[in-house]
């Protein structure tokens, strides 16, 4: 008995030596824990990542210019689809549970925080490359809160921007979530607007020219820093860097076909968001092309949805011989619903254009015309409205009677890239029957954020 | 942990003590009452001590009593218990226990009797779930148990079944019960394809193996189980064989045809042509009465809108038939059905043993059609049981089960290409182009006949179940058993998506799944019963687990085929997707318990168990899981042993605190996730740490009462519980500003409380037999403190002071005689037409008030019936494609529900249907339009059996013959047009009662024959 006792106290002790070893240790295998990022190039990568969700359908891979094309749709786009949250915008409907303002609104606070993250742990990258690490994060820091500034808050161009709310400005990264610190107020249209500008002129300063791997560089914070001056009315400061982009290493495409359905960048891209067949928007439900592609069953095409069509209108406003009026088919949405699609997101897996050079020439001319002094950059406005027409195969125009012109030109050349909402925003013009400054046109404070940080105010009439 | 040691060591040393004493010998043989068999391994007891032994063989025993013993207790798993008094040669005869009082039931680590139990135990012997045309044996117990509430979901096979025991416990947290098979706990949740509806890992348990299946309700039964039984444990035990008996072999042949049990009706050529009128006229007039497009007169404006509808839908889907006059009315509804649903099954099975051994081998294979096309889940495999007396004291075994199965599979509720979204197709429109006779490819949405006819989804499971064991009976009172056992499972799923069809997208598309799942779990425990004397008895446990899980899974998509006769991944021109994840967890437990009994009426149980989990951080690693338990049975006082009526009646009581991890691997860590920008690979913040994170916990409190009258001829329980979860493991919402949506906390309360009743009689007893039984729940739920949080997943919610998936919608308010306008009740309580003014509230619960079953069964020489009923009261069901098939085309031009022919037509019409429109729709969003009452009673299973004559059978050279007719679903009661067991998010706490194009539930016939050899 005596012995078997003795077997059976082993067994016991071997039973509780379980709890003694690691067996309860189990570490992560497909991801990682903060304690492993150690190295500069664990935090390029965590700014790598950053990519990715600009990639991602709630940023540049569809929402942050297919909302503002859908509020802004007046002769230009209409939603076929069955997506509630889509229609609700085209008819500005939406309300404050809106599923793409709540998209957008997480995703940007994302990204956000990825660039706190590496401009808080820069300190471990090595000196040479850490403040080009640094000013690539701010760049999208800035050009992120450009995209938040632009739909949670009334434009710029109403002025009261030192009262006038926009969204929290945080610049500091969240490693472990503190109610006492983490709920923020809404900072102004003003803060929020110097936010943008600061870190795109620190973006300008340590980047280099051309970033790698089309990566942002010098000339892309500039082009955005361009566009974030003519909101905000500043327009020597947008023609100046306009101009500076513009002198640099870019060339319209010779067709205006060609800027679109690329693998990668073209010379037309200052900036531009990359996909593959890996590594997209989206293919199903979601994704710049699975909207604007028709529904076709037609190989090597992919099927998109087909949910946003052309408005028949919209060629109307092109003369002949425009090469960008011809760059529509005609399809079908997966419901069945006919209608004209642009030709600028048939193809899946393209980079996605995001700022293209022609922009710079219409923000210089345009800046240079209301400024009305000596042109910055030494060419007429005419010449730079000109220069986009002509490769477009548009008459060439003998006088500019008004600013006008250029918003005109820009309804052409960037239909369906989510410019028109914030051009009729700065110049003050409505938006088919509503003033440039309805608060429908400015996206509700998404409610689940309103749920749980009761410091925010929400905007009227949500 | 030398603390620990030193007292088990105590223990041991305490059991070697020699108890002597005047003894006698008795001896005697036990036999089964229904065919005069030996029974072997019948546990044989002096009453009130622990002298026992085991019946040989040949079902004989001898055991040395002390002179002053005068009963001995007779019991034996599956038979009722028996008390005789004390004789020289003894001879025994016992019953089948179903339903009686004493019989034994199988315990977490352990038997008792039921008589002694102290816990809230529901058992469902396994001649309940054998032979029954069901796809799983969870579906087979639905309604048998009460308190445990068991959805099916839908009508397709091999699917994910909702099981609640008394109710939902957990927000975020799986609510799903912990299985254990043999001691072993199993995978029981869908490794199965993300994207498309979990499946069942249970199906591969032959319900034809399984001896019985005990329900732990209570923590008293469960807390043994500690961190992993806050939902509830099932414990499914399988068939053994029995010592010294002669081999059977059993043969079961069934088949079974199927058809949905309701299908919902849907208008023709002519309704629909009429409404597509009616809305353009509806609309013409609006325009023009606001001016829209300024059409001069109104019957222009209603001229151009019908012509434009009837026109767009003619010129596009019609194909050039003559579609005024109804040259084509398709019911698109018939295709989605099998012509003809039929299922197989057949088992072979054999049992026996030597006076040493015995075993129990089985192999079975199984087809099941769904009612829906595409959709079939295969199966085949085999099961051993041994276990062999090496010596005396020395018991070694092994349960093992092999299995395949292959599901052949559609896409979710939720996708175009599913053949349940079939419905949404004009009747206008052909089956078949009528210019090439091919499939029509010009169809309202993407025609899913395409995807029927050109995908294929097929996913093969092997599955491998062991259990070794030994069992040492170091002493009389003292036993050792240490189990080791697997769960494997590998899952190999391929997915092809044809160029032509909706989910091909032009291209051709595939996506190849592999799971492993890999379980290593070991039970090691003494089993102490020390003989103190006649009037104190214990039983005790003591002992450890340790339980590790390794998930690993690769996935990978490709897309442009050249063709579609090559359906692999071989056949893609782009490999568009990869990846492969490996998950462990591990579990490492300690556990006790003792039940101690005084003068056999007294009866208190104590338990506890500490589980470790890699699932929390270090501060909060380990849980501890007590329960105490009280039982009187007050029939064995003297004030009530006379009163003739009554022959048993208990009273219990339990407290204990149960505990849930089930939350995935690694939520207490911060996390980055890998991101595959082009060219860029980098890091993502996934998630924030939170490094107290902890087990949820339930405390619940059970009070219940056992009773047999009239010789124990009505039977039955009462219990009412109270479930209080706290520290909700909850993903609570956090401003999106941080970066993050949501962290997982130990957060809120929710409550479970409610009743439970059975009853079982037998009226009849002679020749003619007839029992009854009947089972009752009532379950509250309620969620009390979740820091003031709403919990929204899609039309439900958490929220506090409300059922945990309460419907939160804008109630509907009827129809506006003057315009036909939906109306809808504001804030104020006053009705608008405008949704945004209109108000929502919580407006119903998807979980039952009163579940349970009702059953029936006589037998009359060779005949047997057997019918049996359950029902559901007080939930409602959603039928979210309503804003589709039930809008009177505000959402699109899907063809409608007949609940549409009663719409508004006229002003002055007083209905409850709105008018139909298609530019200028009304009743286009969610409101409780679309909510219905899902009570139902439905005739699950009604048997009808006749076993041929023993005259007969002999002649055969058979030892028994029987031949039946099963159906399930038969007759089904309820207000709700569709089925009512649906529920397209199959898994959820806070969804349920989601009807989304959701495949109906099977009526089945099935024939079947049962012989023995």
């Amino acid at each position: 008995m005596n012995s078997l006792n003795k077997i059976f106290a082993l067994i016991l002790i071997s039973m509780i030596g379980f709890g003694c070893n690691k067996k309860l240790d189990v570490k992560p295998q497909q991801n990682i824990t903060p304690e492993q990022i150690t190295n500069g190039d664990d935090v390029k990568a965590v700014l790598f990542g950053a990519y990715s969700l600009l990639q991602g359908p709630n940023a540049f891979g569809e929402q942050f210019f297919l909302a503002s094309d859908l509020l802004a749709n007046t002769n230009h786009v209409s939603f076929a689809g069955t997506f509630i949250d889509y229609r609700d915008l085209t008819r500005k409907t939406q309300i404050s549970t809106n599923a793409i303002a709540t998209g957008m609104w997480a995703s940007s606070y994302s990204i956000i925080n990825i660039a706190n993250t590496v401009i808080e742990k820069a300190n471990l990258v090595d000196e040479d490359e850490r403040d080009a690490v640094v000013a690539e994060a701010k760049f999208i820091r800035g050009i992120v809160y450009f995209e938040l500034v632009k739909y949670f808050g009334l434009p710029y161009s109403k002025g009261n921007v030192t009262s006038n709310l926009a969204v929290p400005l945080v610049t500091e990264p969240v490693y472990a979530y503190d109610a006492s610190k983490h709920n923020p107020i809404r900072a102004t249209v003003d803060a929020v607007y110097k936010q943008v500008v600061s870190d795109l002129n620190a973006a300008v300063a340590d980047l280099p020219d051309l970033g790698p791997n089309f990566r942002a560089g010098k000339y892309s914070a500039l082009a955005f820093l361009a566009k974030v001056y003519m909101n905000m009315l500043n327009y020597s400061g947008a023609a100046t860097a306009a101009n500076q982009v513009i002198d640099g290493d870019f060339s319209l495409n010779f067709n205006f076909f060609s800027a679109f359905n690329n693998a990668n960048n073209t010379n037309e891209d200052i900036f531009a968001i990359q996909q593959t067949s890996q590594s997209n928007s989206g293919t199903t439900n979601n994704g710049i092309n699975t909207f604007y592609a028709a529904y076709t069953l037609q190989p090597p095409l992919i099927s998109g949805r087909g949910d946003v069509q052309a408005s028949p209108n919209y060629p109307s406003i092109f003369q002949p011989t425009d090469a960008r009026g011809d760059f529509f088919y005609n399809g079908a949405n997966i419901a069945g619903v006919g209608g004209l699609y642009t030709g600028k997101w048939q193809q899946f897996y393209k980079a996605i254009p995001i700022i293209r050079l022609s922009d710079m020439f219409l923000i210089r001319g345009e800046a240079n015309y209301r400024l009305a002094g000596a042109p910055i950059g030494g060419v007429s406005p005419l010449d730079d409205i000109n220069t986009v027409r002509e490769r477009a195969g548009a008459s060439t125009l003998l006088i500019i009677t008004s600013a006008d012109a250029f918003v005109d030109e820009r309804f052409r050349e960037f239909g369906f890239e989510g410019d028109r909402l914030w051009t009729l925003k700065r110049t003050k013009k409505a938006v088919g029957t509503l003033a440039y400054d309805d608060p429908k046109l400015v996206l509700p404070i998404p409610q689940r954020e309103m749920d749980v940080n009761k410091n925010l105010i929400q905007n009227f009439p949500y | 942990m030398t603390k620990l040691y030193g007292l088990l060591t105590g223990l041991v040393m305490f059991l070697c003590q020699d108890l002597s004493a005047q003894t006698k010998e008795v001896t005697g043989k036990v036999v089964s009452a229904v065919d005069s068999s030996a029974l072997a391994d019948v546990t044989v007891k002096v009453k009130n001590s622990q002298i026992n032994t085991v019946t040989d063989a040949d079902g004989t025993f001898r055991l040395t009593v002390p002179a002053n013993a005068t009963t001995i207790v007779f019991s034996y798993v599956g038979f009722s218990e028996v008390e005789l008094p004390i004789s020289d040669l003894m001879s025994v005869s016992m019953n089948p226990g179903k339903g009686a009082l004493n019989e034994v039931v199988v315990v977490g680590y352990g038997t008792a009797s039921k008589r002694e139990l102290t816990g809230s135990i529901a058992k469902v012997a396994g001649t309940e779930v054998a032979n029954l045309p069901f796809q799983s044996f969870e579906a087979a117990i639905q309604g048998k148990a009460p308190g445990v509430v068991i959805e099916s979901g839908s009508g397709k096979v091999g699917q994910a079944m909702k099981v609640r025991i008394r109710g939902t416990s957990s927000i975020s947290a799986s609510s799903q019960p912990l299985y254990v098979v043999d001691g072993l706990p199993v995978v029981s949740n869908s490794v199965s394809d993300g994207t498309n509806d979990p499946t069942n890992p249970l199906v591969d348990i032959n319900p034809n193996d399984i001896e019985s299946i005990e329900v732990l309700k209570d923590a008293a039964a469960s807390a043994i189980y500690g961190a992993r039984a806050a939902n509830g444990v099932i414990l499914i035990t399988t068939k053994k064989g029995k010592l010294g008996k002669k081999t059977q072999i059993e043969l079961n042949l069934s088949n079974t045809f199927s058809e949905p049990t309701r299908k919902r009706k849907f208008m023709d050529a002519r309704q629909y042509l009429e409404l597509v009128r009616e809305a353009g006229t509806n609309d013409g007039k609006i325009d023009f009465a606001e001016g829209i497009n300024g059409y001069p007169t109104e019957q222009e404006a209603i001229d151009d809108y019908v012509n434009s509808y009837e026109g767009y839908l003619s010129g596009n889907f019609a194909l050039g038939t003559d579609y005024k006059n109804y040259e084509v009315n398709t019911d698109w509804q018939d295709q989605l059905y099998r012509k003809n649903a039929t299922s197989q099954q057949v088992d072979l099975s054999a049992t026996g043993g030597s006076d040493k051994t015995r075993f129990y081998v089985s192999g079975f294979y199984n087809k099941q059609d769904a009612i829906v096309i595409n959709n079939t889940f295969t199966r085949y495999g085999g099961r051993l049981n041994l276990d062999h007396k090496a010596t005396d004291k020395l018991t070694i075994g092994l349960n093992l089960a092999l299995n395949r199965s292959q599901l052949d599979r559609i896409s979710n509720d939720n996708a175009f290409s599913t053949p349940g979204q079939l419905v949404a197709q004009l009747p206008m429109s052909p089956l078949l182009d009528p210019a090439t006779g091919e499939l029509n490819g010009q169809t309202l949405y993407g025609n899913a006949l395409f995807d029927a006819k050109y995908n294929s989804d097929e996913q093969v499971t092997f599955r491998s179940l062991g259990n070794a064991f030994a069992d040492l009976k170091i002493l009389p009172s003292l036993s050792f058993r240490s189990e080791l056992g697997a769960d494997v499972l590998n899952l190999y799923q391929e997915s092809f998506s044809g160029k032509q069809t909706i989910d091909g997208a032009g291209i051709g598309r595939a996506t190849a799944i592999t799971t492993s799942s890999a379980s290593l779990n070991t039970n090691n425990f003494f089993t102490f019963t020390p003989n103190i004397n006649d009037n104190h008895k214990l039983t005790s446990i003591i002992g450890m687990s340790y339980l590790q899980n390794d998930t690993k899974q690769s996935t990978t998509q490709g897309e442009g085929y050249p063709t579609d006769a090559v359906k692999n991944l071989s056949g893609a021109t782009d490999i568009t997707f990869g990846t492969s994840t490996n998950n462990r967890y591990t579990f490492l437990s300690y556990f006790l318990r003792a039940n101690y009994s005084f003068l056999d009426k007294y009866l208190l149980s104590v338990s506890a168990r500490a589980d470790g989990s890699s699932r929390f951080g270090e501060n909060n690693r380990y849980g501890w899981f007590p329960a105490a338990s009280l039982g009187w049975i007050i029939s064995e006082e003297n004030f009530l042993k006379n009163v003739g009526f009554l022959s048993y009646l208990k009273l219990r009581a339990s407290y204990g605190l149960t505990g849930n991890a089930e939350i995935g691997q690694n939520n207490f860590l911060g996390l980055y996730g890998v991101s595959n920008y082009p060219g860029l690979p980098g890091f993502v913040p996934t998630q924030l740490p939170n490094d107290d994170l902890k087990w949820e916990k339930t405390a619940q409190f059970d009070a219940g009462i056992e009773f047999g009258f009239f010789k124990s001829r009505l039977t039955g329980e009462v219990d009412y519980y109270q479930k209080n979860t706290s520290d909700l493991l909850l993903n609570v919402n956090i401003p999106t500003s941080t970066g993050f949506a949501s962290v997982l906390r130990n957060l809120g309360t929710m409550y479970n409380k409610g009743v439970e009743l059975s009853l079982n009689s037998r009226n009849f007893d002679g020749e003619f037999k007839w029992s009854t039984s009947f089972n009752i729940a009532y379950n509250v739920n309620k969620v009390q403190d979740i820091d003031g949080q709403v919990i929204t997943n899609g039309v439900q919610r958490a929220i506090e002071g409300e059922p945990i998936g309460v419907f939160f919608l804008q109630e509907f308010a009827g129809v506006d005689p003057a315009n036909g306008d939906a109306l809808y009740y504001d804030s104020t309580g006053k009705t608008t037409s405008n949704y945004s003014q209109a108000q929502r509230r919580a407006i119903g619960q998807s979980n039952p008030d009163f579940t349970g079953g009702f059953g029936n069964t006589f037998s009359y020489k060779g005949f047997d019936l057997n019918i049996f009923f359950t029902f559901v009261q007080g939930n409602k069901i959603f039928n979210q494609a309503g804003i589709y098939m039930e809008s009177g085309l505000g959402n699109g031009f899907d063809n409608q529900t007949t609940r549409y022919l009663d719409r508004w037509k006229n002003p002055g019409d007083i209905t409850d249907v709105p008018r139909t429109g298609f530019s200028f729709g009304t009743n286009d969003r969610s409101s409780s339009f679309w909510l219905h009452d899902g009570s139902y009673i439905r005739l699950r299973n009604a048997t009808l059996g006749y076993t041929l004559p023993s005259k007969v059978s002999s002649l055969l050279k058979l030892s028994s013959a029987r031949l039946y007719v099963s159906g399930n679903n038969l007759w089904t009661a309820t207000k709700y047009e569709g089925d009512p067991e649906v529920n397209t998010a199959t898994l959820g706490n806070i969804t349920g009662g989601v009807d989304f194009y959701t495949i109906p539930q099977a009526r089945t016939i099935s024939l079947g024959l049962n012989v023995k050899f």
